[in-house]
């Protein structure tokens, strides 16, 4: 069953400005790993932030799990979004919070507004966030702010925020764009590990075709915001790799 | 004719100026008619220059024999000092309760957080504006028409005169921040209140508390001054004093006030300097 199906999805900023995706149409099953490639400009975080509905796209249809996506709204809407996990390619922490309540805030869709109000997290989520830190790796910074770890390690912050929200659907936007090589391989490792583990799907933007081609078993390539290659990732060649980047020198 | 055309250089002539066509003429326009202004104004009012020249001569003499010495005896005394601390009272008070009602209302009327950028937003900026247009002194005029003579206009007006002053600065903090942490909120399922709590509210508390510290001192500031309409505090003294030519003693009130500012803006200096440096 496909966990995410998206059908002829378009998107644009506003009612007269250029339609920055033109009728996308793909669909990500309860095991993939999946890539959405293309050169900057090309519409990657458009798509993906449409899922969620950080955007909202002008047509089309998106459904998660037969649930229709893009009509939703107020509490309809939070709920549809605490299932689906965001990483950000600037890792979006709260830079003078602990890591601790940067974790728990991944909770935050399950939480009342007085808990918030005195950040009274249930014990159980506590228990989960030291988990999930461990398996970061970062227990040790629990109590750091976040303002004071390295890029790697406040991106592994983003992971375990948000896998702390049990999301049916991972979506990572240019998760190591921010990175140094190294530190992007490990990154996308650990992220694959957990997500693998937890059997989380992922959708993942990503401009490193190489790290595309390691870690994901599917590919869409994106060129102006019109789908050039859907497949799994053996079929991706490198005439298709120049196709779809052609015209990234504009 | 011919040495005309000679003269020509090889190259095509390439036209360029400093002075575009309707860019200059309207830059250099305002700049014209704020001199035309000025001269204007200088000439309508009249203004004595030789006046304005002997006025530091005047100054002096006057302080001299009027003003000096100043009656310290007279602030010295315990009915004075009551009033110095009804004073700082009002304007805790003030400066609280503006505070208070600044934090919703610079929220709602920030153009990137507010819950609806139709309703909320334009409402919230009318009340701030609303606030701040109108003078601390007209407040006290007016709280002291509508409630009487006392201490509570006082504090009504320096809460009007502070909401108008730290809603505008709250909301224009709030613009400036970072969306990053917000849309990692919003992408989590949070709704618009835990947003605030935790997208927003940890980017702008240490600009928030320089913020209340510099309310503060601006409401201790207008405080000495709102008794002068009979909205309780050191003013009433002055105008008391003023209105009986008691100019010795007008002298040690003015003195008084412009002690007790003076160690206000010291210490709400220091204070700030203290919060900025913990970002």
């Amino acid at each position: 069953m496909a966990v995410l199906e998206v059908r002829d999805l378009c998107a644009r900023y506003s009612a007269s400005g250029p339609e920055v995706l033109k009728g996308i149409s793909f669909s990500v099953e309860a095991d993939d790993f999946f890539a959405v490639i293309g050169p900057s400009g090309s519409g990657k975080s458009t798509l993906i932030r449409c899922i969620n509905r950080l955007v909202n796209p002008s047509g089309g249809e998106i459904l998660f799990y037969d649930r229709e996506v893009t009509k939703l709204r107020g509490r309809q809407l939070r709920l549809l979004r605490r299932d689906i996990g965001m990483i950000f390619q600037e890792f979006n922490l709260i830079d003078r919070m602990s890591v601790m309540d940067n974790v728990l805030s991944g909770r935050l869709g399950y939480t009342g507004n007085l808990r918030t109000l005195f950040r009274a997290f249930p014990r159980d989520d506590i228990q989960h966030a030291l988990n999930l830190l461990d398996q970061v790796g970062l227990l040790e910074f629990v109590d750091k702010r976040a303002d004071e770890l390295s890029g790697g390690q406040r991106q592994r912050v983003g992971i375990a925020r948000a896998l702390m929200q049990n999301p049916k659907l991972l979506l990572l936007d240019e998760p190591t764009s921010a990175l140094d090589p190294k530190i992007s391989r490990e990154v996308m490792s650990l992220i694959k590990r957990m997500t693998t583990e937890l059997k989380v799907p992922c959708l993942c933007n990503i401009h490193d075709v190489t790290l595309a081609l390691e870690f994901c078993n599917k590919i869409i390539g994106l060129q102006d915001g019109k789908k050039m290659f859907d497949g799994p990732a053996e079929e991706m060649d490198q005439s298709m790799l120049d196709k779809i980047y052609e015209m990234e020198v504009l | 004719m011919n040495r005309a055309l000679d003269r020509q250089p090889a190259t095509p002539q390439r036209e360029w100026s400093r002075f575009k066509f309707p860019g200059s003429l309207i830059k250099y326009g305002i700049w014209l008619s704020i001199l035309v202004f000025l001269a204007y104004t200088v000439k309508y009012l009249d203004i004595p220059l030789d006046r304005l020249l002997g006025m530091f001569g005047r100054l002096g003499s006057t302080l001299a024999n009027r003003y000096y010495p100043p009656d310290i005896e007279y602030i010295m005394d315990l009915d004075y000092l009551e009033y110095v601390v009804e004073t700082i009272q009002m304007a805790y008070l003030g400066a609280l309760f503006g505070l208070l009602a600044s934090i919703p209302l610079g929220w709602f009327g920030s153009y990137n957080m507010t819950p609806s950028r139709l309703y909320v937003f334009p409402i919230a900026r009318l009340i701030s504006m609303g606030c701040r247009s109108v003078h601390e002194m007209i407040w006290a005029i007016l709280f002291v028409t509508i409630i009487g003579f006392g201490m509570l206009p006082g504090v009504l007006a320096l809460t009007f005169f502070c909401t108008g002053f730290a809603a505008k600065l709250f909301a224009e903090e709030i613009e400036a921040i970072d969306m990053g942490p917000v849309d990692a909120m919003r992408a989590s399922g949070a709704n618009l209140f835990q947003i605030m709590l935790f997208g927003v509210f940890p980017q702008v508390r240490v600009a928030f508390t320089g913020i209340a510290i510099y309310t503060w001192d601006v409401a201790f500031r207008a405080a000495t001054v709102v008794g002068f309409f009979g909205a309780g505090g050191m003013g009433w003294y002055l105008k008391r004093n003023i209105l009986q030519i008691e100019t010795e003693r007008v002298a040690a009130i003015l003195l008084s006030i412009i002690f007790l500012v003076l160690i206000s803006e010291v210490l709400s200096a220091w204070a700030r300097a203290r919060v900025m440096k913990m970002k």
